[in-house]
């Protein structure tokens, strides 16, 4: 088995680089312009901590963005993930909650804490399901099916939690996986979960049948089914695990916080897809790689805490966020007509 | 001939397209009478429609001149063509149907005042023609309402009205029902009395017999004769000026045809297809032929498993599943008709297209085995000669033929012991074509079963074993190729004629 590094020299000795390749290159060196950038304009930016801070802070959205990377390079999109975070942490704690408590918003199911997670995460499952089978059986849209599933997703967790949240009578191991610190560095267990995710990602995309299977339904579903290959179950498993992951996502951030938030996670579904759209991947499918979404979340990173640490309030985080897209997608527009000259 | 108040509105002299490697149409001369119904018949291949795109304006000749009405004409556009009196009907229809019929008659020339539109003479001229025409469709209805037939009226009345007197029809009833044809007809008469020239390409003879004053027959892109139907001697006689004495790419027997039935289809019936029964014996070659729409492509997709259909399939003895994916597990591959949108992966690598039908065969545990990847591209690029600088090219990029021989390689990659080939050699340049005949020829030697669908009849009898005659969705007779084949006979019966009449 051949490992990443060892395919490098090998990329290197063909007559030309593949547009993939390219792209993806281009996003890292975009990336890593910024942050020089960044640093030359602000102080105290170029530091290895900040170097950190900037993953470490994102944990999240690059977990989510890496199935909504793998849906979008199948051709569809997944918008439920943000909803699926609030449903599965507001699940988490709501079913590990005591049933003795004072009044409705400090009573929950009693499960011990290992079933209360096993059960929000197949109530994540649940929704993943949902999006498939509207996807996959009755050949609705995705964009409309995640959209109505994310709000499906938010409303079942504002009702369980009165649209407040719930954050008593919690058993003492809750706080205990999202604030666990690795290696004696400040490192937490999401953040390695997530770079574990990320690699595991990558070698299944590069070097996976799995893999390869969702380039060929995005770049040609009709040749993708004539070749034999079974579209709709592909497209099932991308939705199941992009929830099964958003589901842990949401476990993680209710166990850090020690409480379940029906707001928590909103808008996390538009970063997941800015940051795959930032990272070359194509929006009509079947182009584009994890690895550019990776980078595409440091820019989006670099971009935000640079400009809100330098000149702007925080405020004008979403005008720079907006600025961001359009420029990917004209930049990539532009990239495909190329392409297709 | 008929008189001398004949003139002539049409005539081309000398008209040449040359494609690299091809002469599509080869130094054709001829002229065509005002207020005739004019047809032009040939084989698929023979330049027909190289010679109307060149007559419309959308090719440039080679070489050669054409004049409309004594004066040259050179159209550099379909607008150009109309401007000089010719307009035509093309296959696809080009009404919106969200306005009325009226509305659909002026498109494009409304007189306007500040913007305002404005009535004018040429809304009643459209009127007049259309009730000229075809009185019962109403101006004022709207024209999604209308069926196929009538909003092809709604052409060739907006055609008539905006002072064409030259209207070519290409293959107008290919989408039409009996009584709507018909109705066509009719309309056809009416232009003609109304002093307008049709230019009528049809493959149906029967049509061109009921139609036409005059025929031009076309053939290997050459002219062969133009003059009255009524001096023509049946469909017998223009089959044989359509097939000329062209000795077709000699068919040598194989030797390896078995005798044990490999596939067996029994009673196929789908929305095309009526009750289509028929075996393929191994190491054999199965042709079926037909003009478009015949139901080539549905049988073959049936067998496939990628459309639904009643009746039943056995491949060696056992049902096939109703899937490709279970389709390509028993040992059916399809190379399907359009390679660009149903068979390759035009934005990924030769290496990335090969393995997509027989994935377990490259990798172990889900995992690629990269080098068992780009050991089969090296080795199909080699064994099917596909000229490319590297197995890392796009196949976007690569020729016609070259990306046929790819969606081959995907095929014999899966292990196939039945082939199904749709169209194989479409679009394909001649060099391609015959490497690619090499390759089916080889594959039967070894003993797979293959069913090419080709509406090429050189192809069908260049290399098949057996031929299956389709029409309208019936298979009409199977018949043995050899060097006695009867081609008329064939071209009788795939046209519509009755089987009995042949000869």
């Amino acid at each position: 088995m051949s490992s990443l590094t060892e395919n490098i020299p090998q990329s290197l000795q063909r007559e030309k680089m593949s547009d993939e390749g390219f792209i993806t290159s281009l996003v890292v060196i975009v990336a890593v312009a910024l942050f020089l950038l960044a640093s030359l304009l602000v102080p105290n930016f170029f530091q290895w901590q900040n170097v950190v801070n900037l993953v470490t802070n994102n944990w999240a959205v690059i977990s989510l963005g890496i199935f909504v990377s793998f849906l979008l390079v199948s051709g569809n999109f997944d918008l439920s993930v943000g909803g699926i975070v609030a449903l599965s942490g507001v699940l988490s704690v709501w079913f590990a909650q005591s049933p003795d408590g004072a009044n409705a918003l400090s009573s929950g199911l009693g499960m011990p804490y290992p079933l209360a997670i096993l059960c929000a995460l197949i109530g994540a499952l649940a929704i993943g399901a949902m999006n498939a089978l509207f996807v996959v059986r009755l050949g609705i849209p995705s964009i409309i099916v995640t959209l109505g599933t994310m709000m499906v997703a938010r409303g079942i967790a504002q009702v369980i939690t009165q649209g407040s949240q719930r954050n008593t009578n919690l058993p003492d191991e809750f706080g205990f996986l999202g604030n666990l610190t690795m290696f004696g560095t400040s490192v937490k267990l999401p953040v390695v979960l997530m770079l574990l995710l990320f690699l595991v990602a990558v070698f299944v995309e590069r070097k996976m049948v799995f893999g390869r299977i969702t380039y060929w339904i995005g770049a040609n579903p009709e040749a993708a089914t004539l070749s034999g290959i079974n579209r709709s179950w592909h497209i099932t498993k991308l939705y199941l695990f992009s929830a099964a992951v958003a589901g842990m996502v949401g476990i993680l951030l209710a166990s850090e916080f020690k409480s379940g938030f029906s707001n928590r996670g909103t808008l996390m579904e538009f970063d997941a897809l800015v940051i795959a759209l930032l990272g070359g991947i194509a929006i009509t499918g079947g182009f584009g790689s994890v690895i550019g979404m990776f980078f595409g979340a440091i820019i989006l990173a670099v971009v935000t805490s640079a400009a809100t640490g330098m000149v702007l309030s925080p405020d004008w985080q979403f005008i720079l966020k907006a600025i961001a897209v359009f420029l990917a997608i004209v930049t990539q527009t532009w990239a495909v007509a190329r392409r297709n000259r | 001939m008929t008189g001398p108040q004949t003139h002539t509105v049409l005539s081309v002299s000398g008209l040449t397209k040359d494609y690299p490697g091809v002469r599509a149409v080869d130094d054709v001369s001829f002229a065509i009478e005002g207020g005739t119904v004019h047809c032009l018949v040939g084989e698929n291949g023979a330049g027909k429609s190289t010679l109307v795109k060149m007559l419309t304006g959308a090719l440039d000749p080679t070489s050669g001149s054409m004049s409309v009405n004594g004066n040259e004409y050179t159209p550099n556009s379909p607008q150009d063509a109309r401007k000089g009196g010719v307009a035509t009907l093309f296959q696809e229809l080009h009404v919106v149907d969200e306005l009325t019929v009226l509305e659909n008659l002026t498109l494009g020339m409304e007189r306007s005042w500040f913007g305002f539109l404005v009535k004018s003479e040429l809304e009643e001229r459209a009127v007049k023609t259309l009730a000229a025409i075809e009185p019962s469709i109403d101006p004022s209805a709207r024209v999604s309402r209308l069926s196929v037939a009538q909003k092809q009226i709604i052409e060739i009345a907006r055609a008539a009205s905006s002072g064409a007197n030259i209207i070519i029809m290409d293959e107008p009833t290919a989408a039409l029902s009996e009584r709507e044809v018909e109705r066509l007809f009719g309309v056809i008469r009416r232009l003609r009395e109304n002093d307008v020239t049709v230019i009528y390409i049809s493959h149906k003879l029967d049509e061109i017999f009921e139609l036409g004053d005059n025929v031009t027959v076309l053939r290997d892109g050459k002219h062969i004769v133009t003059k009255p139907l009524a001096d023509v001697d049946g469909r017998s006689e223009l089959i044989e000026m359509m097939i000329g004495r062209t000795v077709f790419q000699s068919y040598s027997p194989r030797g390896t045809v078995g005798n044990k039935v490999v596939l067996k289809a029994q009673g196929l019936t789908t929305s095309l297809l009526k009750d289509v029964s028929f075996d393929i014996k191994e190491g054999e070659i199965v042709g079926f032929y037909g003009l478009v729409g015949a139901g080539k492509t549905e049988i073959a997709r049936a067998l496939y498993g990628a459309d639904s259909f009643e009746g039943a399939v056995d491949f060696k003895g056992k049902p096939v599943g109703r899937t490709p994916t279970a389709a390509i597990a028993s040992g059916i591959a399809l190379v399907p008709e359009e390679r660009r949108t149903q068979g390759l992966f035009t934005n990924l690598t030769i290496r990335e297209n090969i393995p997509v039908m027989n994935l377990p065969r490259v990798s172990r545990g889900g995992v690629f085995k990269a080098a068992d990847v780009q050991d089969a591209a090296h080795q199909y690029v080699e064994q099917l000669s596909i000229a490319t600088s590297s197995i890392e090219k796009h196949t976007e990029k690569l020729s016609g033929g070259n990306q046929q021989k790819v969606v081959f390689a995907k095929c014999l990659f899966s292990n196939a012991e039945l082939l199904l080939l749709d169209e194989p050699t479409r679009g394909v340049d001649v060099g391609a074509k015959s490497e690619i005949y090499d390759i089916i020829k080889d594959l039967a030697d070894q003993g797979n079963a293959v069913a090419v669908f080709s509406s090429e009849l050189e192809e069908i009898l260049g290399i098949c074993d057996r031929v299956f005659l389709m029409f309208d969705g019936h298979l009409q007779e199977e018949i043995p190729n050899g060097p006695d084949v009867d081609i008329s006979h064939i071209l009788n019966v795939v046209t519509g004629g009755q089987e009995s009449v042949a000869q």
